[in-house]
């Protein structure tokens, strides 16, 4: 499975309420099930007019069916080449 | 990567297209002047399979610059009111609430989307579109030549009928220089060869199973190695035929979705990917407007027809069950499956909250077809509810001008009202046929029913609402007949009435009514006030009330000869009816209209206005004067003999009842005997009847005046009572002062009385002038008999006949032509004339050269100056 990063523009998100976030959870969450492939929510970011999200896929074709079913926009969506944080700073520079 | 979705560019890779290149072009040439500012579009036609899709996809693959929006119609039982536009509105950038919206307010909103930014609007499939986007594409339509908009619709010709809402569009776009309609035909056997090369199949027996239809030839060509399939169904099941059971039976639900099959419901049918990726390659599903779809309705018609008797109620039940787990909230389309699955509860409920919509966005047409659907549906044990929801349908059907079914609708509620035990629902009843009845000129029945509602509310409520309103409607009655003391006996009552409960509406119905029958007789205080009036309900948002108001008005502005007020009414009144959706006042006025232009001379305009009243046979009130006018322009430019028109017309004003509908019929029969010299024994037979119903009423006295002269004129000079009393002209003629009686029509503007007037004269120059002016109006008919009565006469004066190919022709003047004539003649620019009309420069050019052919002038500036003669001030 590789990783996906998913920009989703919707107007007002960093004002939606816990309730909602329920709401799209769920919707969501049933999305996945659906599938019926392997498919995995890693997490999800509000911030702005924008929830950005990790997933795990197949690949991109997957990401937007789940996007479909749950009636989400997915208006960005990149594979994940690499992760890196402070402890690469401590890594040897030869891989 | 985004999501917008996009609807497929159907096997548009798979097979080339050909035998297409003149439609192309056509298209492309649609575009490039679009992109220029320069609006319009192309009507494309053809059978299922034509290749309508996949030719307007090619065109879209370059749009030079024009945003491209893409909206479609969808077959479902009933249509969703303004799908296509609701389906774009993102698209375009606008909001649109599915039945939150006034029409006009929508028509503006798309405007205004369009004017801003160039675009390609596709809407596909007419033949299944509701009568809501028929009005915004007409909108659009009639204003496109200042857009930078190519419309492009396509349908099938076969499947549009003569009532079909799409017809009155297709109708414009015939008209309009801006559009082009294309028909696809089936492919040459030389396009099959070229299509079937390096395969080995046969050209010649594929083009003759197939026909040439571009799509069931692509079918077979994509799998050449199969047996060839005797029809397009084998040819499309041939690629399900590999398909197992259960996944067989997710294709038979997308089939059972005709719209498209939401993805958001897949998770709720347990539809997962792996499915879907299977069904996909059978080539016939694609992804598009949000949900799985066939790539070709034939396609999904022949799975359709794989589901076996009694398995399609369950794949609709399942569906209906997905969408309602999901929250769908689209009333129409579970409407449909409602339906379909047998759900006797939902589908009332959902075609109820249809309904409310489709009223709210003003689409009659399916309001209508929703309410059948929730009658149909209905399961009550409450008669009273039946009835209203029952009432509520015939509204809506009178709204579509089906005044018949919706009279039955209205009549069959009586025994509900009867055993609700419920007498006030009863009258109301009876005062809705009434009404009814009028509109389709069935007046003894209008009479009756209006009575029943009368005695009934009488007796239940004497001093109600109810009652008010029926005396109300029995005086409005009777004032059309003329039985102004009993209008006004009656009217009292409804007066009395609105005080004590306090009712504006009634009040001001009462009003009315005083005003109106005052006017009627001739009381120069009473315009002033029944215009008051129509105020005063229109600040009261009264609009059907104010829209009668203005059709009586303006229907004595045209009797008593009052042209340019009336022409200042109808401009005011006719778009106020269209705003308002006033149907009844609509087709009335437009009648007037025709009458207006038929007495100014303007006999081509008149003839566009009576066809517009006549060709929807749904308001046979309004269609007397419609009937006149097709009756006497033919025979007053000699084409043809107008009996047809003319008994059709006397039928009509008979049933009608009304003397000052049925006066005008008779003086027609006179002139069309007079000017064909052929005998018509309803001219001897009727007359007395027709002038015994003339008392010396003033308000009669305008078309007994007609009537008299032209008795003179056939040589049947009849004594009435009171001649002095006639209006002036009439006087004029009949005391022999013809040429005061011409000065008369000529300040008033009616060219064809002036010029019979001089023709009256015994002095031969007035004479010739008479038949000069009914050369300069195309009357060659009339002119014909002028000129053969001095011959007669020994008189070698008259003027030499015009040879018809230099014959100008002012009359002929369309209403388009008028417009463009009437601002011309104000000195407005081509540039203006562009603004004000929502034309463009280019149109307006080719309107102003045709108005100066047709009046014979040389310029404008000679129009500015000779306007006052030739009606266009």
């Amino acid at each position: 499975m590789k990783r996906f990063i998913i920009e989703r523009n919707i107007e007002g998100a960093k004002d939606l309420t816990h309730e909602d976030l329920v709401q799209i959870a769920r919707t969501s969450c049933a999305a996945v099930a659906s599938l019926g492939v392997p498919y995995v929510w890693v997490n999800s970011y509000v911030a702005g007019d924008k929830i950005y999200c990790v997933h795990e896929a197949e690949d991109a074709e997957t990401i937007v069916e789940h996007a479909r079913r749950g009636g989400f926009p997915a208006d960005v969506v990149e594979v994940v080449v690499a992760e890196f944080g402070p402890h690469t700073a401590t890594e040897s520079q030869v891989a | 990567m985004t999501l917008t979705a996009t609807r497929p560019t159907i096997y548009a890779g798979l097979v080339r297209l050909l035998e297409r290149d003149h439609e192309l072009g056509v298209i492309r040439s649609a575009l490039a002047a679009a992109s220029r500012g320069e609006g319009g579009g192309v009507a494309v036609s053809g059978e299922p399979g034509a290749g309508k899709s996949t030719l307007i996809g090619a065109a879209a693959t370059d749009p030079v610059g024009l945003r491209v929006v893409r909206g479609g119609c969808d077959p479902l039982r009933t249509p969703r009111p303004l799908g296509p536009f609701l389906d774009t509105a993102s698209e375009l950038d606008i909001e649109l609430l599915a039945g939150d919206e006034a029409l006009t307010t929508v028509c503006e909103k798309v405007y205004d989307a369009l004017r801003a930014t160039p675009t390609l609007l596709v809407v596909e499939d007419l033949h299944w579109v509701d009568a809501a986007s028929v009005e915004v594409l007409r909108f659009l339509t009639h204003r496109s030549g200042s857009l930078p908009l190519a419309l492009v619709v396509s349908y099938r010709d076969h499947e549009i009928g003569p009532r079909h809402p799409a017809r009155a569009l297709l109708g414009d776009l015939a008209r309009d220089d801006g559009f082009t309609t294309l028909a696809l035909d089936p492919l040459s056997i030389g396009a099959v060869e070229q299509l079937v090369a390096g395969t080995a199949l046969a050209a010649d027996q594929v083009h003759q199973v197939t026909g040439g239809n571009p799509f069931f030839v692509a079918e077979v060509v994509k799998d050449p190695d199969r047996p060839l399939p005797a029809s397009v169904r084998d040819a499309v099941l041939a690629r399900a035929a590999d398909l197992d059971d259960a996944d067989l039976d997710v294709l038979q639900l997308v089939a059972a979705a005709p719209d498209r099959l939401v993805d958001r419901v897949l998770p709720a049918l347990g539809v997962d990917l792996p499915t879907l990726r299977r069904l996909q390659e059978t080539g016939l599903l694609d992804r598009a407007r949000g949900g799985l779809v066939f790539r070709h309705e034939l396609a999904r018609q022949a799975v359709e027809t794989t589901v076996p008797a009694g398995g399609s109620a369950d794949l609709h039940a399942r569906l209906l069950a997905a969408m309602e787990r999901v929250g769908m909230d689209e009333p129409a389309v579970l409407t449909h499956h409602a339906v379909a699955a047998h759900d006797r509860e939902r589908a009332f409920r959902y075609a109820r909250a249809a309904a409310d919509d489709a009223v709210r966005a003003a689409a009659h047409t399916e309001a209508a077809a929703f309410l059948e659907t929730a009658l149909d549906h209905l399961v009550t044990d409450d008669p009273r509810e039946r009835a209203e929801l029952t009432l509520e349908l015939a509204f809506q059907l009178y709204m579509t001008s089906r005044l018949r079914e919706a009279i039955d609708h209205v009549e069959s509620t009586m025994t509900l009202w009867e055993s609700a035990d419920d007498a006030a629902g009863l009258a109301a009843a009876h005062e809705m046929v009434a009404v009814f009845e009028y509109y389709n000129a069935r007046a003894e029945q209008a009479r009756s029913h209006a009575d029943h509602a009368s005695d009934l509310a009488r007796s239940a409520a004497p001093e109600d609402l109810v009652f008010g309103s029926a005396q109300a409607t029995r005086g409005y009655l009777a004032y059309r007949r003329g039985e102004y003391d009993r209008a006004l006996q009656w009217n009292d009552d409804a007066s009395r009435v609105a005080v004590r409960m306090g009712d504006d509406q009634l009040t001001l119905r009462s009003r009315f009514l005083h005003a109106a029958s005052d006017l009627a007789k001739g009381s120069g205080d009473a315009r002033a006030q029944l215009a008051d009036w129509i105020e005063a309900a229109r600040s009261l948002d009264l609009d059907e009330l104010a829209s009668t108001g203005y059709s009586n008005l303006v229907s004595l502005d045209v009797e008593q000869r009052r042209f340019r007020a009336a022409e200042n009414v109808l401009g005011e009144s006719l778009p106020f009816t269209v705003e308002k959706d006033i149907p009844i006042c609509r087709h009335w006025q437009t009648g007037v209209r025709s009458r207006l232009h038929f007495s100014q001379g303007h006999w081509s305009a008149a003839l566009e206005d009576a066809g517009a009243v006549l060709i929807d046979d749904g308001m046979p009130l309004a269609m007397v004067w419609p009937l006149l006018v097709s009756a006497l322009v033919p025979l007053r430019r000699g084409e043809a003999g107008p009996e047809l028109a003319l008994d059709e017309a006397a039928d009509l004003a008979a049933r009608i009842g009304e003397p000052m509908m049925r006066i005008p019929v008779h003086t027609a029969r006179v002139e069309s005997a007079w000017t064909t010299g052929d005998p018509d024994p309803h001219v001897g037979e009727g007359t007395p009847d027709v002038l015994a119903s003339y008392d010396g009423d003033p308000a009669l006295s305008w078309a007994v005046g007609d009537l008299v002269v032209w008795l003179r004129r056939l040589g049947l000079p009849t004594p009435v009572p009171d001649p002095e009393r006639l209006p002036e002209p009439y006087r004029l003629s009949l005391s022999g002062r013809h040429d005061e009686a011409a000065a008369w029509w000529h300040r008033t503007g009616d060219p064809f009385a002036e010029a019979m007037a001089w023709g009256d004269s015994e002095d031969p120059a007035h004479r010739s002038r008479g038949v000069e002016l009914l050369d300069r109006l195309g009357a060659v008919g009339t002119a014909d008999r002028r000129r053969a009565e001095l011959r007669r006469d020994g008189i070698a004066t008259a003027p030499a006949k015009p040879r018809a190919s230099t014959r100008a022709n002012p009359g002929g003047l369309t209403n388009r032509q008028l417009d463009v004539a009437r601002l011309v003649a104000r000195g407005f620019t081509n540039a203006e004339i562009a603004e004000r009309l929502y034309i463009s420069p280019k149109t307006t050019d080719h309107h102003v050269s045709a108005v100066l052919m047709k009046l014979g002038l040389g310029n404008r500036r000679q129009v500015v100056v000779r306007a006052d003669e030739l009606g266009l001030a």
